[in-house]
């Protein structure tokens, strides 16, 4: 079986900063797996990756069998993304940006229409639909990068810090639509608050330098260890130093 | 191929509504129609032909407010300084760049909503240098066609600079900063120590956009030449040489063509770091 997502040996150079380091990864089909680390561990490089929006130093990434380095529009028709805190066009409402984001990839006239209505209603922001997204506080632009993410009802979702900039009601509903799409979605994503990996994710990849520490669900990784994820966290990127 | 027209319609038409939805866009509007009422105002108020001591005619009074090189280099530069360093500088590359649509299909579609914004504007003046002409003169030179034409392909060359500037700069400032003082001191520089050296320089960008008021069968050294009187400027005008509007026409095209390419090239190796 393909799986979702395949990232073969990746390393990536900032001038002489190795920022991946031959990061090998593989998630299944409708897996949910969280990439953690410190700050400055490589998540968002290798997420910038699969994303296409970074060329990898050498090695490959593979998204749904497709190879994302060399046929980027056709991996990327599989996927839904946030990545780092992504800005909208101040000028434009949410109905608009999603009509735009929407028919770029091929939705259109009333599917296009119910899709949008149903995702703003997910994200709760209906009620903000035909308001100019200048007005909109950090956490609102949050709820809408995950709406355009779901839009097109993708089977794989790549999220960079999701919760990022949510209030605490924001990211209990954040982690529900999160728990929600890992029933029949494949979801990877980046995260350093472990307290909200545990709740939305059933396996980890822990990344420290650019390098994979360990790759294994939590149940495991804590019978392993005898602690909790923290405790591995700790121990891990500990020794990692 | 068909779906990645489709794809450039949705760009170039998504793109158009965010330029008319900034303030900039009505501004440039705004001052276009003040500079356009001006010009004729003065041609009329000080009564230039007089001045210059030769005869008015349509053909003259077109070419005074129908020079819609800065006009031109103005707009184009506004709308497409930010249009490819905005999306790296303001993040929404996060939003547009992970979506399966290829860069040089983004890049165009932004290229075409800018040149119809720029397009616009020039519009706008010359239907209101046409309307001020039909109002003296009952009459509208049909020269002024290929000046609009003129200037479109000066638009297109300065949007193409623009874009040149915003695929390389962080900032979308620094490209408009860039493609202004390209525009209006390096290359002026350059053309005016060409024509002191006695060439020509017909392969100059802004000489060939000054083509825009060489179309109506007057020389510029004709209609400006009094301009100015005995004193250094007065010289320098009675040297001013009226370039081919055919040939700088296709210099303009060969410069939007070459920097347009080489903008899409420098867009699409850039990375969202």
């Amino acid at each position: 079986m393909t799986e979702a997502i395949a990232i073969k040996d990746l390393s990536r150079y900032y001038n002489n900063f190795l920022a991946l380091d031959n990061l090998y990864l593989k998630v299944k089909r409708n897996e949910d797996v969280a990439l953690v680390g410190p700050n400055g561990a490589g998540k968002t490089t290798a997420l910038k990756i699969l994303c296409g929006l970074l060329r990898p130093s050498s090695g490959t990434a593979y998204i749904n069998g497709v190879n994302v380095i060399e046929e980027r529009e056709r991996a990327l028709s599989e996927v839904g993304a946030i990545v780092e805190t992504p800005e909208f066009y101040p000028f434009l409402t949410p109905n608009e940006t999603l009509s735009y984001l929407g028919r770029l990839r091929g939705m259109d006239g009333h599917e296009l229409k119910s899709r949008i209505n149903e995702v703003l209603k997910l994200v709760k922001l209906d009620e903000w639909a035909d308001i100019r997204i200048e007005k909109f506080s950090r956490g609102m632009k949050q709820r809408l990068a995950l709406a355009q993410a779901m839009l097109h009802d993708p089977p794989i979702l790549i999220l960079d810090e999701p919760t990022l900039g949510l209030d605490p009601r924001g990211m209990v509903e954040m982690r529900e639509v999160l728990k929600k799409a890992r029933k029949e979605k494949t979801v990877f994503f980046a995260s350093h608050l472990l307290a909200e990996v545990t709740k939305v994710c059933d396996k980890v990849a822990l990344i420290d330098h650019g390098r994979l520490l360990v790759y294994d669900s939590i149940a495991r990784l804590k019978r392993k260890y005898r602690t909790s994820l923290e405790g591995v966290y700790l121990k891990l990127t500990e020794e990692a130093i | 191929m068909n779906a990645e027209f489709e794809k450039l319609k949705i760009v170039s038409k998504y793109e158009l509504l965010k330029q008319f939805r900034r303030k900039r866009f009505y501004g440039a509007l705004v001052i276009t129609i003040f500079a356009q009422i001006l010009m004729i105002a003065l041609y009329k108020g000080l009564d230039l032909p007089r001045q210059m001591g030769i005869p008015d005619k349509p053909e003259l009074f077109a070419i005074f407010i129908t020079s819609m090189g800065t006009i031109a280099i103005l707009g184009a530069v506004f709308f497409a300084g930010d249009a490819i360093a905005s999306e790296f500088e303001h993040k929404t590359g996060y939003l547009l760049f992970v979506n399966p649509v290829k860069r040089i299909t983004l890049v165009v579609g932004k290229y075409i909503a800018c040149f119809i914004a720029t397009a616009v504007i020039l519009i706008l003046a010359y239907m209101i240098s046409a309307v001020a002409l039909l109002g003296f003169y009952r009459q509208i030179p049909s020269g002024i066609l290929g000046s609009l034409a003129i200037a479109l392909m000066l638009a297109c060359c300065v949007l193409s600079m623009a874009f040149v500037y915003s695929s390389l700069l962080k900032g979308s400032m620094g490209a408009t900063i860039a493609t202004l003082l390209t525009f209006m001191l390096i290359i002026p520089i350059i053309q005016a120590g060409l024509s002191y050296a006695g060439y020509e320089p017909w392969f100059m960008p802004e000489y060939a956009g000054d083509a825009v008021a060489s179309t109506y069968g007057i020389s510029l050294q004709q209609a400006f030449g009094g301009m100015f009187g005995g004193g250094p400027m007065g010289r320098m005008a009675r040297m001013m040489r009226t370039p081919d509007p055919t040939l700088s026409f296709l210099v303009l095209s060969g410069y939007a063509v070459i920097l347009f390419q080489l903008s899409i090239w420098m867009a699409k190796r850039r990375e969202m770091l």
